[in-house]
């Protein structure tokens, strides 16, 4: 057990907080659902930084931990699949990823140049073109698009099935983590400057504890999710999604309630990271189909 | 003990139900996006005239104000079916709830007979001016003031999250004319006063429903004060306990709640842990709906207004947030383009726990008045 960085995982840490930085902030004019993230995505290209999983040196759990940090970004972009499922695919494969189950809208799906398509039991991968799919209007703040054509699907084999559905779920997981540490982040700014009753709202302990225990919770997706993207087991997969979308539910409940009215507008950009939060909650089957992957792997049940 | 609802109030709810199907238009779910929005605003005014044609706008009124005295079931079952279909009555329901009663309270004949036959006749829409930028939850720390001039006030300062102030008539305005709880006044005052601004707050919730006023030297007679100055406190808590349980929010959860389950049904979806989950917002509507109607009843029976009050709002609270919850886990392409109205539901629901009163100040306030514990230290 080590949970400190090695030097080449610390080398890419600083490398992209310096990118973070670059895109920390809402422009003040910005008053919409969804910020595009195309800058980030192009400088994550030019430095190649989508490949860092097939890196020996640093491997999926540095590529964990990029995801996670770049999910507490206002602005999105396809990162999460491109850099923990494409390498366990096949890294030529060219991105951005998507995820298409049974049909549905999903996120990315209008811009992707692969999409993992999920009919029942079965994975599929299919490259659509541009007049096969199609941009959505949603409340999720994720650019969600379905597939409006029948692009042809290539199944996969059922380990391969297994391996991308594991992965999906540690992509899942550390997006996840990211998502509610940005959240909490906020709220807990906001409950430091807002004061009512002649004092900052943190100092209420109705409301300390249970920012507190949103806190423990994100934490432990965050735990869990590097874990499970170090081994790539599948029960452990399971485990941080159950937990990752388990929590998310709770956590985004709670930090909007805190924030007031404040909340709901766009000039607060809160729900950049909480509807995130609320699209990444319902993929995979939701916690209910995490749940059952866990009794599956770790207690064995049929 | 008594859990069913008598003939003649069965009827009330198919009269008000029938009232609904004929009036509203095909394309309501496309226009039903929340109370504040200029196409339901519209709507509401055609259909707010047709409900007090037939007698459905004001019912538990007074016969004097247009109304024929129905108990105050009547006015819950109306609310019920009104909010279950989206509210067509727009912002004016808050008219019919509080606004209304309290002029026929604290109003002088004058004030009567100017404001109350325009809301019976479901011509107006007002707004409520109590939130500002820094007096939330804090209402009393309010600083919006009205100094007094030769013959009324004169009023700066400013609003938030002022629902329908882009299309209302007339604020109701909580204002400052001396320090102190005791020291907030209510003016009367036409949106189209010289010197208010009204700006629409971009929101997650949908178009048209908050805003900001400004008050920038905004001249009003003195006939515009409600009540006597520093009245306000009380005034408002009698109004306030009437909004409390005056919207039933889980009676359209407890519809989009179905509505869910029947396209996850059909669609071969409802596996086990939806059938799980979704037994369990229907619990908490049914929880929502009990203790409203226990209100009601209190009501009936001329019982205060007291703190279960409160117990009714958190569960209502809880009602909406498990059904908002379900939705997003077991049927998410319903808010990605999928049903509109499930969508502005799920996009409305998330205020049940701030609008009208944060939940954690009601939870205080049971944990005093209820429970009788001893008050946190200020
Ligand atoms: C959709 C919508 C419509 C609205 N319409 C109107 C309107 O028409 N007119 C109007 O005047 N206002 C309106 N409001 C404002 C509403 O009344 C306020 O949002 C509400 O009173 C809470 O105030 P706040 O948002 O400033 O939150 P704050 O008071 O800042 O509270 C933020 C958080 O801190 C918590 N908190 C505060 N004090 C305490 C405490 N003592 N102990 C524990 N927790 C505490 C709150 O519960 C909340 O979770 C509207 C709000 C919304 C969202």
């Amino acid at each position: 057990m080590d949970f400190t960085l090695n030097e080449d995982q610390l080398a890419l840490a600083s490398a992209i907080e310096r990118i973070a930085t670059e895109f920390a902030t809402v422009p003040t004019d910005f008053h919409g659902f969804t910020l595009d993230g195309a800058a980030l995505e192009q400088e994550l290209e030019s430095g190649q930084y989508f490949d860092i999983a097939a890196i020996p040196e640093m491997g999926p759990v540095a590529a964990a931990t990029v995801v996670e940090r770049l999910a507490r970004l206002p602005c999105t972009t396809e990162v999460a699949l491109s850099m923990l499922v494409r390498p366990q695919i096949d890294i030529e494969l060219p991105r951005p990823f998507a995820l298409v189950e049974n049909g549905r809208p999903g996120r990315f799906v209008a811009s992707a140049a692969t999409v993992i398509v999920i009919y029942g039991e079965s994975i599929g991968i299919a490259h659509p073109s541009p007049d096969e799919v199609e941009a959505v209007e949603s409340l999720y703040a994720y650019p969600m698009g379905k597939l409006t054509g029948s692009p042809a699907i290539k199944p996969l084999s059922s380990s391969d099935a297994e391996t991308v559905r594991t992965w999906l779920r540690i992509a899942c997981a550390a997006e996840m983590a990211g998502l509610l540490q940005a959240a909490i982040d906020a709220a807990v700014e906001h409950l430091s400057v807002r004061k009512q009753f002649g004092r900052p709202l943190g100092t209420f302990q109705a409301l300390r504890h249970r920012m507190a225990e949103c806190a423990v919770l994100a934490g432990g997706v965050r735990l869990l999710a590097l874990k499970a993207a170090w081994s790539g087991d599948s029960g452990e997969a399971a485990l941080a999604a159950l937990h990752a979308q388990d929590s998310a539910t709770r956590v985004v409940y709670d930090v909007h309630q805190m924030m007031g009215a404040m909340g709901m507008t766009l000039e607060m950009p809160v729900h950049l990271w909480t509807y995130r939060a609320k699209a990444l909650l319902a993929e995979l089957g939701g916690k209910g189909a995490q749940a059952e992957g866990v009794a599956k792997h770790t207690f064995n049940a049929a | 003990m008594e859990f069913d609802w008598n003939q003649q109030q069965r009827d009330f709810r198919s009269t008000v139900r029938a009232f609904i199907a004929a009036n509203l238009p095909d394309n309501w779910e496309a226009v039903a996006h929340g109370p504040g929005s200029s196409a339901q605003t519209t709507f509401s005014k055609t259909f707010c005239g047709a409900l007090a044609d037939a007698g459905l706008l004001v019912p538990h009124w007074p016969e004097r104000w247009g109304g024929r005295d129905a108990d105050p079931w009547s006015a819950f079952i109306l609310a019920e079916e009104m909010w279950a279909a989206g509210e067509p009555r727009g912002g004016q329901y808050m008219n019919v709830n509080w606004i209304g009663p309290t002029f026929m309270r604290f109003g002088t004949e004058q004030q009567q007979e100017r404001f109350i036959p325009p809301m019976a006749r479901g011509e107006t829409l007002w707004c409520q001016g109590f939130s500002e930028p820094e007096s939330g939850s804090d209402l009393a720390s309010l600083r919006t003031r009205a100094e007094k001039t030769e013959s009324g006030y004169c009023v700066n300062g400013q609003k938030i999250w002022t629902s329908y102030a882009g299309h209302a008539d007339t604020c109701f305005l909580l204002c400052r004319t001396a320090p102190g709880k005791g020291g907030i006044s209510i003016l009367l005052i036409p949106m189209d006063t010289k010197g208010i601004t009204v700006r629409q707050i971009p929101s997650i919730i949908g178009e048209g429903d908050i805003h900001e006023v400004f008050f920038d030297d905004v001249e009003v007679p003195d006939t515009a004060l409600l009540g006597e100055e520093g009245q306000a406190w009380e005034i408002v808590r009698t109004a306030l306990s009437l909004e409390r349980v005056g919207i039933p929010r889980f009676a359209l959860a407890s519809r989009m709640l179905h509505r869910a389950v029947g396209v996850l049904k059909k669609e071969g979806r409802f596996a086990r842990s939806a059938i799980e989950q979704s037994a369990k917002a229907h619990a908490a509507c049914e929880v929502a709906r009990m203790y409203s109607y226990n209100i009601i009843d209190q009501r009936c029976h001329g019982q205060p207004p007291g703190p279960e009050a409160s117990a009714a709002r958190i569960a209502t609270v809880n009602a909406e947030r498990q059904v908002a919850e379900f939705v997003v886990e077991h049927l998410p392409d319903a808010l990605a383009g999928g049903d509109a109205m499930l969508m502005a539901h799920h996009q409305r629901a998330i205020v049940a726990g701030i609008a009208s009163g944060a939940a954690e100040i009601q939870l205080n306030l049971i944990a005093t008045e209820l429970l009788q514990l001893p008050r946190e230290p200020r």
